[in-house]
């Protein structure tokens, strides 16, 4: 398990990054390596050059904006964790940090590196797509912001370029009804399912509700059906229950040794369930 | 039944406890928990070159082609060899074992013609750095056609397309007994509970993977040969018998190692292989397996059918048992314990377990497969057979209506000594003991009461109850009894020092258990000195003290039998000279608490300390004809089989919203005799039942049908972790042994050996509202599930039901 031959070059700014990405369509951007190392050792990934950012400044930093939080990509799990701004402005990302696996992983690995990432079973595409939050890049063609619905397309896969990398996340702080829900067997383990689910509280019901789910699937997407659902009423047990099984049948789940298609969707239901229950009592 | 004769080696001294029974702290742990521990792989030598292995990515392959030159041609490669290359030194590693049915199989060192798992070793290369070796590995250069993988124990024990060209029915092993007259209690039966149940394959996955390293000095003949083994001296016989390497000149080194728990306790072509690699290379030469070889290639373990059938009278007392265990052996015999380790030892060891059944008859299959060979894994066979036993217990008792509790007190062995159906002899036990004390522990009125208040919130736990008996000590007698003819013995070398601190050697190495400081214990007290003035070097180098393999629960009984013989020749020397120097007679002499005082004269004393300095020292001290060697080597081997008991009763939650299952409490009761160190005892317990619960829940080694291994790392591999984990309350029974010194047993392995059924039987008493009743092994969520969404509603389970 050693990796097979790359370059490896750590860049002291941002540009100097980007031009290393833009010269080279095999580089690879190595944050804190909580995903690509183990890629590297099992040779699963053969990248030509590694562009480390740890001595990129400009990526660190969580900043309350108001209505918004900007997080920069360099930032770790562990921060997060420990972070007061996040955890009065945003507490649905204290919810899930802790699901990430253990802690001396989540002091390695950024949020950066696992958005950009784009693991169907990660925590924070899940929370970054049931917040609405807006991803910044910069490439060799500029800046440009991308909305978390357009970020997220398929497995590992998002819609950065190649040469493009993710410095900031801004997430928004209106949404201030929430839950996350994740189902592992062990602590640390990768999520069997997850879900996240936000929502406007006003006047005792819960506007622009939006439900995403990972893991299960085979990449991390909305639950529209569900969000449409919410919008209807009033939270109740009985709107939770629907959701429930509104979830299960609008979900087409994985199957594999960890468990088949079919118990995932009952996971799925189940953890709709209890999100929806948790707006309610937040709402 | 053949019995042993007995020899000198095979009686022990008496003892006076004085540490022995204490929580002495583990003398290890300041070294181990600081990072100052030597593994195997801080093991650097000068000029060393560095080893990987090509492996088979397929099941089952005829090898067309093969060709290593562009590994040959790549940078930094010393070496590179495929099967052929080495055949020239050794055909291969022989596994068997002496039972009835067993067929013989050749493993190569690295594969021949055909490759026959996943994992198998093709070819080996020697480089600069574990780096270069591995990327020289992708370079080489073979065809192969591939061949139809056998996958399924079932169908490959029923014929059809071959496993392993040596094994051309598919079985390893096949045989069978009977004691008593099983068709007669079958045949007058007032009820016959009967199951199949499932003993999914899993790792031991050790924390430290296996390693080896490899130094030959041409010019002396000298191999030097690090391995983190459980079996150092085997290995060495081995390296003798099967490559030619002078036995004199041998060495076999051992250092610190990260669990073995019986994958480290076998010998494998990566231990062969990389002697014969430092002769080529005229280099040192290491190996370190990284964790997917670990998962892949290590032995793995575990994975059988056992189907079982108590026959009740009508009073529910068990009066046949039928057991047919039906093992996967995976592609060869591991060396050199075979595919026998499971089911052969599923149903041959302890067939009846606690109770008292006059009549057991079993039979034993093991199915060549294409997977990886299965080994010896803590509690080996042991654990699938306790597992159907006690599962099947429980299906009885709620045949019966009875409590699981009131079952096993109803036929349980009460009298001893009792000779099973085989003639086995079980000396002593606390048998029913067990049963009532866990009982009491769980409060099991009180259990029943929050249990059927739960259910009404439509929240399900479920207590479940394991009992077991634990073949320990394993000995020479243990295998003559169980009809076998594998010879034991280890020695201990003990020797008292001038200021009366003594050093103690023992043949076995070490993986964790803490033997450095329960020998101190069992060293001191027999010398009368304090723990903390012996030091104690487990097995480091084959050129001291001879030990049989830290296996089979052995190491507490018979190191402990070695150094307590040891350090007895040492105290009559110095009960001797004590005599000379107080005026007494030898006899009257006695050695507690670091004095040697004459018995019943207060004040005729003098401090062991002084008596061997004047060993040392003082010529005028010596009795006539004195021989003043405080150094004395002493073997043992235990006259004959002992068991150790015990139980543990698990309480679980079954999450209806996800099907996962919850450890709310362990308790666990043990009789291993006389304990020399409870915190030792309970570490072993603790360590056990989380691997029982691992076997169980969360671990699983998978295929799918072309045999591609699917769990290669511990992101697919299900360890338990500590969250996990649920506290323990752990209560001990000593019922000493009769014949071992100090009257302690073995109970390394108990944990693993009987928590799994504990677990399912806690499982399926959850379940029991539900109607479903599972019997395979591991309870995934998946199907925990399954069996909750019987007959359910959004409000539970039919109330009917």
């Amino acid at each position: 398990m050693k990796p097979p031959k790359f370059r490896y070059v750590a860049p002291r700014t941002l540009d100097e990054a980007v031009e290393h990405l833009a010269a080279d369509p095999d580089a690879k951007v190595l944050s804190g390596g909580q995903s690509l190392m183990p890629l590297l050792a099992m040779r699963l990934a053969a990248p030509s050059i590694l562009v480390d950012l740890q001595h990129v400044p400009g990526l660190d930093g969580i900043e309350d904006q108001g209505s918004s939080v900007l997080i920069g990509a360099g930032v770790t799990h562990r921060e997060i964790e420990r972070s007061d701004v996040i955890a009065q402005r945003l507490p649905i990302l204290s919810s899930a940090v802790v699901h990430i696996a253990h802690p001396q992983i989540r002091s390695r690995g950024t949020f950066g590196g696992s958005t950009a990432h784009a693991d169907p079973s990660g925590e924070w595409p899940t929370v970054l797509l049931a917040l609405g939050a807006t991803m910044h890049a910069v490439g060799p063609r500029g800046r440009r912001t991308i909305e978390a619905d357009d970020f997220f397309v398929g497995p590992f896969t998002s819609t950065l370029d190649e040469d493009e990398i993710l410095t900031h996340v801004s997430v928004p702080t209106t949404r201030t009804a929430w839950s996350f829900q994740e189902a592992a067997v062990k602590r640390g383990d990768y999520g069997l399912a997850l879900v996240a689910a936000t929502g406007i509280p006003r006047d005792g019901q819960l506007a622009e509700a939006r439900v995403s789910v990972g893991a299960a699937v085979g990449s991390v997407r909305r639950l529209t059906d569900v969000e449409r659902l919410l919008s209807r009423g009033p939270v109740t047990d009985a709107l939770a229950e629907e959701a429930a099984l509104t979830a299960a049948a609008s979900v087409d789940p994985i199957s594999d040794i960890h468990g088949n298609s079919e118990y995932r969707r009952k996971l799925v239901a189940s953890l709709v369930r209890r999100a929806v229950l948790e707006l309610k009592n937040g709402a | 039944m053949k019995k042993l004769d007995k020899h000198q080696h095979m009686s022990t001294p008496a003892v006076a406890a004085r540490s022995v029974g204490t929580r002495v702290l583990r003398s290890e742990d300041p070294r181990l928990l600081t990072g100052r521990g030597e593994f195997i792989a801080d093991i650097d030598l000068p000029r060393q070159l560095h080893v990987a292995f090509v492996r088979s990515p397929v099941a089952h392959a005829r090898i067309t082609n093969i060709d290593l030159s562009a590994i040959r041609d790549a940078d930094g490669v010393a070496l590179a060899w495929s099967g052929k290359d080495v055949a020239a030194f050794c055909e291969g590693l022989v596994g068997e074992m002496a039972v009835e049915g067993c067929v013989p199989t050749t493993m190569p060192l690295l594969a021949g013609d055909e490759v026959l798992y996943v994992g198998e070793p093709v070819a080996v290369v020697v480089a600069e750095s574990r780096y270069a070796a591995e990327d020289a590995c992708e370079l080489i250069d073979w065809d192969f056609e591939e061949l139809p993988a056998v996958i399924n124990m079932d169908a490959a024990a029923a014929g059809g397309p071959v496993a392993n060209p040596q094994l051309p029915d598919n079985l390893g092993l096949n045989g069978g007994a009977s004691f008593g007259d099983v068709s007669a209690a079958f045949d007058q039966a007032a009820q016959i509970v009967e199951g199949r149940f499932y003993t999914c394959r899993v790792s031991a996955a050790p924390m430290e993977t296996r390693g080896v390293i490899a130094d030959y000095e041409w010019a002396s003949k000298t191999l030097r040969l690090w391995s983190n083994t459980q079996m150092p001296h085997y290995l060495k016989y081995m390296l003798t018998a099967y490559l030619g390497f002078p036995e004199q000149s041998v060495e076999v080194i051992t250092p610190d190692t990260g669990g073995g728990f019986g994958m480290k306790a076998h010998v494998y072509p990566e231990e062969m292989l990389l002697p014969l690699l430092a002769r080529e290379v005229g280099r040192p030469v290491k190996w370190i397996e990284d964790r997917r070889e670990n998962l892949i290639a290590g032995a793995h373990a575990h994975e059988q059918y056992v189907d079982i059938a108590y026959a009740l009278d009508a009073e529910g007392k068990i009066t046949g048992v039928r057991t047919h265990a039906l093992g996967d052996g995976g592609a060869y015999h591991m060396p050199p314990w075979s595919m026998a380790v499971e089911p052969w030892c599923a149903v041959v060891m302890t067939p009846t377990g606690i109770y008292d059944v006059p009549a057991a008859e079993y039979t034993y299959k093991a199915a060549a497969t294409n997977k990886t060979p299965v080994g010896a894994y803590r509690g080996v066979g042991y654990m699938a057979g306790t597992f159907a036993r006690e599962c099947l217990a429980d299906d009885a008792a709620r045949a019966l209506g009875m409590s699981p509790f009131d079952f096993r007190r109803h036929n349980v062995v009460r009298e001893f000594p009792w000779t099973n159906p085989q003639g086995i002899v079980y000396q002593e036990g606390s048998w029913r003991q067990t049963i009532d004390a866990l009982e009491e522990m769980v409060d099991y009125p009180a259990f029943l009461h929050r249990q059927a208040q739960l259910r009404e919130q439509g929240r399900y736990i479920g207590l479940g109850l394991s009992c077991f008996v634990e073949s320990s000590g394993e000995s020479s007698a243990t295998s003559l009894e169980h009809g076998l003819g594998d010879v034991y013995h280890d020695t201990a070398t003990v020797r008292l020092n001038p200021n009366g601190t003594a050093n103690v050697t023992i043949g076995l190495s070490a993986q964790g258990q803490g033997l450095a400081t329960t020998m101190a214990q069992m060293a001191a007290d027999t010398l009368g000195i304090k723990v903390e003035d012996v030091s104690v070097q487990t097995a480091r180098s084959t050129d001291h003290a001879y030990g049989s393999g830290t296996i089979g629960s052995r190491g507490a009984v018979v190191a402990g039998g070695a150094v307590a013989r040891a350090a007895d020749v040492v105290r009559e020397k110095v009960r001797q000279v004590a005599a000379h120097m107080l005026e007494a007679a030898t006899d009257d002499i006695e050695l507690v608490d670091g004095l040697a005082s004459v018995k019943g004269v207060s004040d005729a004393s003098v401090s062991i300390a002084d008596v061997a300095t004047a060993i040392y020292f003082d010529l005028d001290s010596w009795p006539k004809d004195f021989e003043p060697s405080l150094e004395a080597t002493q073997a043992y081997d235990p006259s004959q089989a002992m068991f150790s008991n015990g139980g543990h009763a698990i309480l679980v939650e079954l999450e209806a919203e996800t099907g996962f299952v919850r450890f709310e409490k362990i308790y666990s009761v043990e009789d291993c005799g006389t304990v020399i160190n409870p915190n030792i005892v309970e570490g072993q317990i603790r360590g056990g039942v989380l691997q029982g619960i691992g076997a169980s829940v969360f671990e699983e080694l998978a295929y799918d049908e072309s045999g591609q291994i699917l769990t290669t790392t511990f992101l697919d591999y299900g360890l338990p972790t500590m969250d996990v984990a649920p506290p323990f309350e752990i209560h001990h029974l000593e019922t000493p042994s009769s014949h071992s010194a100090s009257g302690v047993k073995g109970m390394g392995e108990s944990g693993l050996i009987a928590a799994p059924a504990a677990v399912l039987n806690a499982v399926n008493d959850a379940l029991s509202p539900f109607g479903v009743v599972l019997r395979d092994l591991p309870l995934t969520p998946e199907k925990v599930l399954d069996a909750m969404s019987v007959a359910t509603t959004a409000s539970g389970p039919d109330e009917g039901l």
